[in-house]
């Protein structure tokens, strides 16, 4: 924006910086862009997120909706200027209660709190609640912010665990510094000068052929570089599974869904900022759309993509015994239809990188999940060899799934290449909802039995789901969901199939937990059919045929280490508490609301489905005796960098602050596969358990001790204990490897699966996790609305590495399987922004009472199992079990459960 | 685009009336600018009128309050006197988005954004709000309901802006109250909104009452008719049937991804009822 009113002064923690951005510029842009103030956040430019809060004269405020020109004068706070005691209290309290995650929404919310703390030293948890209301977080579940600010003034509880006692212990995250100095390396946040600036053209239609008019000159008036598919120098497919890469980095001559891109403009940012991308000279020629699996699944649809007809991807199966006769059988049947929508991750940060060349190696500084996925595809769109492409992932504002796809990679890299610049690009809020993959919506069909008893006898499933446009991750999904849709329970007859269809909508691809979330709606539902069918109590039908040792799952594979009993028998005292509060409330309710409670239960494998997936870590120590941790697995808020650590510093006998990290970054790190797949934790830890004891081995070979207790760098060495026993070990002067190192090993681990058989038989996954949860909610009958008053979830971690980190995933999960449940849909076209799309604030999350049960695993790194996903698949079940319960009616079919279908079931049951 | 602060009313309707089409009057901005960015479009000219005297003050006058222009939602629910007269205006004025929102967003934006869900505007019909309105040719004074004509479009005349709202003293014996219906605890846009006023008789009955129904309709509905099935009521149950029967009637919604045309005529019944319990039981504390 341009005019010509006068300058503007900004006083910025006291002092004062001459603006030369127009007074109508946003705030947010100037104090990041102008005054490299980078803790300002922006997720969504429209004041919904919260994430550019800051301090106008003491006052929280979104910078985005200000104008620079209105916060002249007054008093400006972000994060980075503040000094003072009181913030110095609430980051180590922020730290000790694991209140940042991801950390993209830290600064924000700090500021918020900031702003309460200094009226009110002591808030109330309402107090909280009413001064974050316009912060939201999509990791934490809010409750770890909630408890770090209530409880400031307790004494920190920093763990440093002695050496070989890490795992176990609430250790802080190694990595969360940086996150609360709000100094932490985003992709939008890496800008050297003279940054080129990218901005894709998109289509407006959701299937369409297209033909581009003169685009150099109209690049040329407006003196920014425009780069088009013809310009795409390698191959220009992309995908995330070999054999299935479909997917154009740039659309040629069609497009498949709405905001594909057809063309880039590049170009210094003052210029390709405000350009008006409406002028860019393309004409279009629409096609007949599809937006749902059934309209894809018509034999009438338009097809996307000429391999695949009738628009099936893919299909996946699992058949197990006889399961028509067994449902025949059966004393009691229960049969429903389940839908489930588009659900977007809506991490708060939006898709950012930058692009550099170095040498002629090209350096991509960008938000992923996939480092090593990033550099093959894209090398291979750019025509580039592999090892001239290096990905150091940018600290990712929250991944889900949806950055285990390309995004910005190959955009930025091919504007870097026709440019010689570093050239970035920052997607909008609505760009990333358009361009970035969903969860798929399925519509599925399942029948359970059961007999008089209630042992389950059989099940029959399937599920159509849309796999928007391109393939992305569809295939996993296709195969996860047979796998796991009989539930983590005994059900010896049985068949499940799944088919990913294609249609216009966005491309679905991978969203914690991989369609599992989806089936586990239509199975839960059923179970509470069949145990009211069978009169038995909803708890106990599920302990009943909860999966134990040595069981055979419907792949046939025997299990062991299954902690599924044991978190539904540490749920039952809660489930009693409960049921007798909710009937007591309900007996003296005279006015709207009644109560209910609901459970369902998960489980989940962990790593990738019958195919190879390793990890490998190294760990280097420098003849100083500095000890270096290369750890490639990507921490998306997750915690891998804080549990890959624990694990490798005990396995070593190492304390764990003698650890440096290094990586994740394609050049430095071995490849550890995907953050996916809640695979982290158990297949890169279990290589770092491996590489941790190689190299205290290697140690010991240097002393003649029979064993240690503990090993710690020393002045140019290391010293080994044992008992009363003290040798060193020195280091210094010794020969090096051509990486430094004087001791270097490194170890790698892949789950020993087995490929599935054309019935799905075989060993899918090595290491299984297990949970469950009970829903207690309030529903106002004749308005619709649902609270979720508690969540009780009982996880089988088998060993809890850091039992802060589990109870984060649990909280933040239970808040996205909320959202499933109760308010997430994406409408394709209409809800691409954050008030449209709803997504929990602090004020929808309930309390959350976690149950951590370690049922060792014999394969999992000291036993322990994933988690990541497995949190948020009971979630929505439990909570449409609940509001069954609440209201008698009699089936909750599709989801979201919005309030007006909710009062359509309830004015229909009665 | 020209980024005008100007520091008298004079010069604000003087800008309005030479500027180009897209000229726009700027308060908190919390439509105007997430409105430029959405729909990607260039103003010609912004009056910010922050920085104009007087245009932030809440103003206690023999008959009633004045809230200027620029007086920041934020404000009034600090202003004790205002909060204990018009506690249903305040609510739902406090009602508009988050904590941040609250500290630019005003109640003018609000009417003038002529969004049918805005949370203020059936409040302040309900407790019989006058919009001041500056002009090149001097002043005018209409009821806020007058202003909105529908979705983004105001009757306001080339050059005007308006400079205050005005709440009217109600008198004794009275009570107002606003409800509105989301999907969400917080920050989210009205599917529904009702406000109501009432005043009582000395025998405990409704003397008077007034009620408005916010986004089920292209623009906020003054529904006179439901209003006067509980006056010379006590608000018993048939009262309160009739009242929810009469809303739903009046209303003439939308269907979208927030709710059908059924629910919320369904919900705007509901909640009028809760509503005007509220009024009644403050009208009675008062
Ligand atoms: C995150 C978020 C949440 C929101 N939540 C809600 C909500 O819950 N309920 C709700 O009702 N609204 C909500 N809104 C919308 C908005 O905040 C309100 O409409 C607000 O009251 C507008 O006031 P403002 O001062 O910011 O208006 P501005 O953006 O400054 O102006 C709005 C429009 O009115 C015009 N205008 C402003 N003042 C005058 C005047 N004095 N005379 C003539 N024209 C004028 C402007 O030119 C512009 O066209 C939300 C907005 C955001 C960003
Ligand atoms: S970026 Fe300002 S509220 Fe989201
Ligand atoms: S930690 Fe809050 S969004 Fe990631």
């Amino acid at each position: 924006m341009k005019d010509g009113t006068a300058p503007v002064t900004l006083r910025v923690a006291g002092r004062e910086h001459a603006i030369t951005s127009a007074p109508g510029r946003r705030l947010s842009e100037v104090l990041r862009e102008e005054l490299g103030l980078r803790s300002v956040k922006i997720g969504c430019d429209a004041g919904d997120c919260g994430a550019c809060t800051i301090l106008v004269d003491g006052v929280q405020h979104c910078a985005c909706l200000m104008p620079v020109a209105q916060a002249a004068g007054a008093e400006i706070e972000t994060l980075e200027t503040l000094d003072d005691p009181l913030v110095a209290q609430l980051k180590a309290s922020f730290l000790d209660h694991g209140a940042a995650q991801c950390g993209i929404c830290t600064p924000g919310v700090m500021m918020a709190a900031v702003e309460l703390l200094r009226e009110t030293p002591a808030p109330s948890e309402a107090q909280v609640h009413e001064a974050l209301g316009g912060v939201l977080c999509r990791c934490t579940g809010y409750r770890k912010i909630i408890e770090a600010i209530c409880a400031l003034d307790t004494p920190a509880v920093e763990t440093r665990p002695e050496a070989g006692q890490a795992v176990g212990a609430p250790v802080r995250r190694v990595d969360g510094r940086a996150k609360v100095d709000g100094t932490e390396v985003y992709g939008a946040d890496h800008v050297p000068l003279g940054t080129l600036l990218v901005r894709a053209v998109r289509s407006p239609h959701f299937h369409a052929d297209f033909e581009l008019g003169d685009v150099s000159t109209w690049g040329a008036r407006r003196d920014v570089i425009v780069l088009t598919a013809r310009d795409v120098p390698g191959e220009n497919r992309f995908g995330t599974i070999p054999g299935l890469e479909d997917q154009p980095a740039i659309a040629e001559a069609r497009v498949r869904y709405l905001g594909e891109p057809v063309a880039l403009v590049v170009g210094a940012p003052d210029v390709v900022e405000p350009l008006d991308l409406g002028t860019f000279p393309v004409e279009w020629h629409p096609l007949g759309h599809s937006l749902t699996e059934a309209e894809g699944a018509a034999d009438d649809a338009p097809q996307l993509h000429d391999h695949r007809p009738g628009n099936t991807l893919i299909r996946g199966r699992v058949i197990s015994g006889r399961p028509e006769e067994a449902l025949a059988g059966s004393r009691h049947v229960a049969r429903g239809r389940f839908e489930t929508s588009y659900v977007e991750h809506a991490y708060i940060e939006p898709e950012a990188g930058i692009a550099w060349l170095d040498d002629d190696t090209l350096v991509i500084q960008a938000c992923t999940q996939a480092p090593v996925l990033d550099r093959d595809e894209t090398a291979k769109v750019l025509g580039l060899p592999k090892d001239k492409v290096r990905i150091i992932p940018a600290a990712s504002g929250g991944g889900f799934g949806a950055k285990l796809d390309l995004s910005v990679q190959p955009l930025i890299g091919l504007a870097t290449l026709a440019t010689g610049q570093p050239c970035r690009m920052v997607w909008s809020r609505s760009e990333s909802m358009l361009a970035s993959t969903k969860r798929h919506p399925g519509t599925m069909e399942a029948e359970i039995g059961c007999g008089a008893d209630g042992r389950i006898t059989g099940m029959t499933f399937h599920g159509d789901f849309n796999t928007g446009a391109y393939a992305s991750w569809g295939p996993t999904v296709a195969m996860r969901v047979p796998v796991h849709a009989s539930g983590p329970y005994r059900t010896a007859n049985f068949r499940a199939t799944a088919r990913a269809v294609h249609s216009n909508g966005p491309s679905s691809g991978a969203f914690r937990g991989f369609g599992v979330p989806q089936a586990a709606i239509a199975q839960e539902s059923l179970y509470d059919d069949l145990a009211r069918a069978a009169g038995i109590d909803r708890l106990a039908f599920r302990r009943l045929n909860a999966l134990r040792d040595g069981d055979r799952t419907t792949c046939g594979q025997e299990l062991h280490g299954v902690g599924l009993g044991a978190c539904l028998d540490a749920l039952a005292e809660h489930w009693h508490r409960a049921t007798h509060e909710a009937a007591e409330f309900n007996a003296g309710a005279t006015g709207a609301l009644r109560r209910g409670i609901g459970i369902a239960s998960c489980w989940y494998g962990c790593g990738n489905t019958g195919l190879p997936n390793p990890s490998t870590i190294r760990i280097g120590i420098t003849p100083a005796g500095q000890v270096m941790l290369h750890q490639g697995a990507t921490d998306i808020g997750q915690g891998a960098n804080t549990v890959i650590t624990q694990i490798a510093a005990d396995a070593a006998g190492l304390p764990l602050d003698a650890l440096t990290l290094v990586g994740p970054d394609t050049a430095l790190t071995p490849d550890c596969g995907k953050t996916s797949a809640s695979r982290q934790t158990y297949v890169t830890g279990k290589a770092a358990e491996a590489a941790g004891r190689a190299l205290r081995a290697e140690i010991m070979r240097r002393t003649n001790l029979p064993d240690c207790d503990a090993i710690e760098p020393v002045e140019g060495g290391l010293r080994v204990r044992h008992g009363a026993q003290v040798q060193d070990v020195a280091l210094s002067g010794t020969q090096t490897d051509e990486l430094g190192y004087a001791i270097r090993v490194e170890e790698t681990y892949d789950p020993p699966t087995t490929a599935l058989d054309a019935d799905g038989q075989g060993t899918p996954y090595a290491v299984y996790g297990y949970g469950a949860q009970i829903a207690e909610v309030e529903v106002d009958l004749d308005l619709g609305t649902t609270r979720v008053l508690h969540m009780i979830a009982a996880h089988d971690v088998g060993r809890a590495i850091n039992p802060q980190l589990c109870v984060g995933q649990i909280e933040g999960g239970i808040a996205q399987g909320l959202g499933l449940a109760l308010m997430e849909e994406f409408l394709p076209g209409r809800t691409e922004n954050l008030h449209d799309y709803l997504i929990p604030t602090i004020g929808d999350m309930p309390k959350v009472t976690s149950i951590l049960i370690e049922t060792p695993d014999p394969e999992g790194p000291m036993g322990a199992k994933g988690l990541g996903e497995h949190v948020l698949i009971p979630t929505a079940p439990a909570i449409l079990n609940a509001i069954r319960d609440a209201t008698g009616v009699a089936a909750l079919n599709k989801v979201p459960v919005l309030p007006h279908r909710l009062r359509a079931a309830i004015r229909g049951h009665a | 685009m020209r980024y005008e602060r100007p520091a008298t009313i004079e010069d604000v309707t003087a800008l309005l009336a030479s500027g180009g089409e897209k000229s726009f009057v700027l308060a908190g901005g919390t439509d105007l600018l997430v409105r430029m960015k959405n729909d990607a479009f260039e103003a010609d000219l912004i009056v910010d009128i922050k920085a104009i005297e007087g245009m932030s003050d809440v103003t206690r006058t023999a008959d009633g309050f004045e809230i200027g222009a620029a007086v920041p939602c934020a404000a009034l629910g600090e202003n004790a006197e205002l909060s204990r007269v018009w506690p249903g205006v305040v609510e739902a004025a406090n009602l508009i988005g988050s904590t941040q929102i609250q500290g630019r967003c005003t109640i003018s934006g609000n009417l003038c954004n002529a969004s049918p869900a805005a949370d203020s505007v059936p409040a302040m019909v309900a407790a019989g709000a006058l919009a001041r309105i500056a002009g090149p040719d001097g002043r005018r004074t209409v009821p806020v309901q007058d202003i909105p004509q529908g979705p983004g479009k105001t009757s306001l005349r080339k050059g005007e802006f308006i400079e205050a709202i005005v709440l009217p003293d109600p008198g004794p014996r009275s009570g107002d109250a606003y409800l509105r219906f989301i999907p969400r605890t917080e920050m989210d846009i009205a599917v529904v909104g009702v406000g109501v006023q009432l005043t009582l008789a000395e025998d405990g009955s409704i003397a008077s009452a007034r009620v408005a129904l916010g986004a089920v309709g292209p623009k906020v509905i003054e529904a006179t008719e439901a209003a006067e099935t509980i006056i010379g009521t006590r608000l018993d149950q048939p009262a309160l049937d009739a009242l929810a029967a009469v809303c739903s009637e009046v209303s003439t919604p939308i269907a979208d991804k927030r709710g059908t045309v059924d629910f919320r005529k369904q919900v705007v019944g509901v909640l009028a009822a809760r509503a005007a319990k509220i009024a009644y039981q403050r009208a009675g504390e008062d």
